[in-house]
């Protein structure tokens, strides 16, 4: 990794940026392109890494101001300055470039100094003002802090001198915060509440009991049940608390306030039969609601001096059976809901999650207060990832792809793009010539609906298809996995994958397959694959006529034994090759046995004329050996359509042609109703044969 | 000739085009590398396709480096020819692209005449 600050110059002209470059000299790592579309794509690729953009005016495919919009668009001009140098100088140019933000304006022709200079005070300016952002973020945590450590304490103070742990006021504000962050997702009219909100009233549930400073101590820890008299006293509380607070010099502060409702009306009850205002339903604020329920789960899971603690399950149930105060009936649910998440963080170490969870609100809030900026630890973990990956990637030889969708990119890693003969980076891919080629337009579009209809939850996709490249068509397979943003309604963010060439694999598979379904010898189907086909054919097309043949070579085990093996061999691939030329396309043709063949065929008229055209063909000699064939013929007409009564029934007729002599065909006939088996054994009062002379 | 030279033959200011870069050695490298720039090129070709647009930004990159190069004759005339084609063709363009063309090739006369270093 280069330490160099890494300039972008962006020109059309390569004698612009190599005087721009020169002039800078070795000091920084030079980066460039030569048009909008590529800065753009820079920019995105390196982020924060750049350290100034030069950026030209007039340029094809996207001049300089359309690199600016992008810029303005992403908040990429928050944080890379540009400097725009060009020979326009009308002030109206000028003045639009400042418009959208760029740092300085150059115009040409410039002094070589002045380019220098300009440089190195827009990185220092951009330095200094990094550094001031992390400082002031590091200041507002420290702001955060410390404003939970005043509320602490104060709460503190209170729960001390009525004789508690000083752990109520924190288990209050975490279970506040779990209802609420859960009731403000979960019940519509409660959508409106911010994250702002949500800070804001659990750091003033702290302060709900404040008005028990002005009770009797006497009162507060007696440890018996309280008289009338006591507990009125006791539940003037509430409204010396909410006193206390109004009579505050900051009493607009919206934590003051949120602290006034709690204190005021965390004893009220949902019913209206609560203390001191007897509100009810919905007047009372939301705030005080859950603070009053998040304060009873805690009094009656913690000991106290007039009582024991009671178990997790008999406390939410009390609060559900509105045994210990009456609740809104929405908050019940949430209640329920988080039930078990209270029980578990309650149980861990509550004083270690309490700051935990102030330091990350403070980040919250500074991410929220600016979207884009992210911390300069974040920024340099992140090149740290990209380089990682860079290394990996270069290693593994893989086509590597990652898409953004905003503006529209396509990266490859370095390899794939060598690989494709694309570059590294394509803007607008769905439109790029280049690129569909590769993919073909349609594939394109298949894996972009792929990963559209994908989910957060099953982001992966698979896609086998050809492409194109180095002149050749090559099949690939395509593993992509969509990266969706969660929303209540996911937002599509682009995708990462990798592309695979499996040609060979695949070809391999293919080549697997046809030797699996092949007679080796012959090359004809084997009789497994070709009963799988006829079947398929029967169930396909069941009332076409077919006919099925079988046929095998007369005294072929004489040849074998006079000339050998290998020399019967011959005759058999000289037979295949006769009978594959005397088909038609569709006609099924295998080898089922040693010399046993099988055709199967689809008519229309007659089926004679074809059979006796390819009995014809398969007469013939080898060197010595003449041969014939013997073959039976079953046509679905007469027989069941089905693929055992059809073989069983050509086996008859094979059988009746070779007891009339060789060297001739038989049909099966069957006009009668029959069963199989008296078939088999009438057969040959059913056969008929091509020998005029006999009967069959 | 020098390169001092060759800057009068070709009308420029070499002062300036020193003061510019600060090096004569960079001034030398690049007043050569203008010998291969495209943009004159792509002028003609953009021009004889009537692609204006095209043609803008080229005479607008050649008055650009011409500038920067202190090669002020070209420079000015295709700064004419720029103001000319921005907003397309017009009745200026003509005259402006023979100007451009003879100062051209006066400017490459004048480069290849350069003495090596």
């Amino acid at each position: 990794m280069s330490n160099k600050q890494k300039v972008l110059i962006v020109d059309d002209s390569e004698m612009n940026r190599s005087i721009l470059a020169d002039i800078l000299g070795d000091k920084y790592e030079i980066i460039e392109a030569e048009n909008g579309v590529q800065a753009v794509a820079t920019i995105q690729k390196y982020g924060t890494e750049l350290s100034v953009v030069l950026l030209d005016m007039v340029m094809p495919k996207m001049d300089g101001f359309g690199v600016l919009d992008m810029m303005n668009q992403h908040h990429w001009i928050d944080e890379v300055p540009v400097i725009m140098i060009s020979a326009e100088s009308s002030s109206s140019y000028v003045e639009r470039a400042y418009d959208m933000g760029v740092t300085d304006f150059i115009s040409r022709p410039f002094d070589a100094l002045i380019v220098r200079r300009r440089v190195i005070n827009t990185i220092l300016l951009y330095a200094k003002q990094k550094k001031l952002t992390s400082l002031l973020a590091d200041q507002l945590l420290q702001k955060e802090e410390r404003s939970n450590l005043m509320v602490d304490i104060l709460s503190h103070i209170v729960e001390f001198r009525n004789g508690e742990s000083g752990m109520h006021v924190i288990h209050v504000r975490l279970i506040t915060e779990l209802l609420l962050n859960h009731l403000m997702h979960k019940v519509e009219r409660y959508n409106d509440l911010t994250h702002e909100d949500l800070d804001m009233i659990s750091m003033a549930s702290a302060l709900h009991d404040i008005g028990k400073i002005s009770i009797d101590e006497a009162i507060l820890n007696k440890p018996g049940r309280l008289t009338d008299e006591e507990f009125t006293i006791m539940k003037t509380h509430a409204l010396i608390g909410a006193q206390m607070l109004s009579e505050m010099p900051y009493k607009d502060d919206k934590l003051i306030r949120t602290a006034y409702e709690i204190c005021r009306w965390h004893h009220e009850r949902y019913d209206g039969s609560g203390y001191p205002d007897g509100l009810k339903g919905d007047d009372i604020p939301i705030s005080a609601q859950i603070v009053a329920m998040a304060d009873v789960y805690d009094a009656l899971t913690s000991e106290r001096v007039y009582k024991k603690a009671l178990p997790h399950e008999t406390a939410v149930q009390m609060i559900i059976d509105d045994k210990c105060g009456a609740f809104n009936p929405e908050l019940k649910e949430c209640l329920l809901d988080v039930a078990e998440t209270i029980r578990s963080t309650l149980a861990s170490d509550v004083v270690a999650l309490n700051q935990k969870r102030a330091s990350q609100n403070a980040v919250a809030e500074m991410l929220r207060n600016n979207e884009t900026s992210a911390s300069e630890r974040t920024l340099r973990l992140l090149e740290k990832e990209r380089e990682k990956y860079k290394f990996f990637a270069a290693l593994t030889k893989e086509i590597q792809v990652e898409y953004n969708p905003d503006p529209p990119t396509l990266t490859l890693s370095p390899w794939g793009a060598q690989k494709l003969g694309l570059d590294e980076i394509i803007m607008d891919p769905q439109n790029n010539e280049q690129v569909l080629t590769v993919t073909g337009a349609e594939n394109w579009q298949k894996i972009t609906e792929l990963l559209l209809n994908s989910t957060p939850e099953q982001p992966m996709i698979k896609y086998d298809c050809k492409m194109f490249y180095n002149g050749e068509l090559r099949w690939h397979q395509v593993i992509a996995r969509a990266m969706w943003q969660q929303e209540d309604e996911p937002i599509f963010q682009g995708a990462i994958g990798k592309v695979i060439d499996i040609h060979d694999s695949k070809q391999r598979l293919a080549e697997l397959e046809r030797k699996a379904n092949h007679d080796s010898l012959t090359g004809l189907l084997n009789h497994a694959s070709a009963k799988k086909h006829i079947i398929e054919s029967l169930e396909g097309h069941p009332h076409d006529k077919y006919a099925l043949i079988i046929f095998d070579l007369d005294h072929f085990k004489n040849a074998n034994d006079t000339y050998g093996h290998i020399f019967g061999d011959e005759v058999l691939k000289l037979e295949a090759q006769k009978l594959k030329g005397s088909l038609r396309a569709g006609d099924i043709a295998a080898r089922i046995g040693g010399d046993e063949f099988l055709i199967f065929l689809r008519y229309t008229d007659e089926v004679e004329p074809i059979i006796e055209r390819i009995f014809k063909t398969l007469i013939g000699r080898h060197e010595d050996f003449e041969f014939t064939v013997s073959m039976g013929v079953v046509q679905t007409e007469f027989a069941d359509n089905d693929y055992e009564t059809l073989f069983h029934c050509a086996d008859q007729a094979l059988y009746a042609a070779k007891r009339g002599g060789r060297g001739r065909y038989c049909f099966y006939r069957d006009d009668l109703p029959d069963t199989i088996h008296n078939k088999a054994k009438s057969s040959l009062s059913k056969i008929e044969s091509n020998d005029p002379n006999r009967e069959c | 000739m020098t390169l001092e030279e060759c800057y009068v033959a070709l009308e420029g200011s070499y002062t300036d085009a020193i003061s510019r870069l600060r090096s004569e050695k960079l001034v030398r490298k690049f007043a050569l590398k203008f010998l291969n720039d495209g943009s004159y090129q792509l002028l003609q070709d953009s021009l004889a396709k009537e692609d204006y647009a095209e043609a803008f930004r080229a005479a607008h990159t050649i008055k650009g480096v011409c500038q920067n190069l202190a090669f002020d004759k070209l420079g000015n005339s295709s700064e004419h020819l720029t103001e000319s084609l921005r907003n397309g063709w017009s009745d200026a363009a003509p005259a402006l692209i023979e100007q451009v063309k003879a100062d051209y090739q006066q400017t490459i006369a004048a480069l290849n005449d350069l003495d090596p270093e």
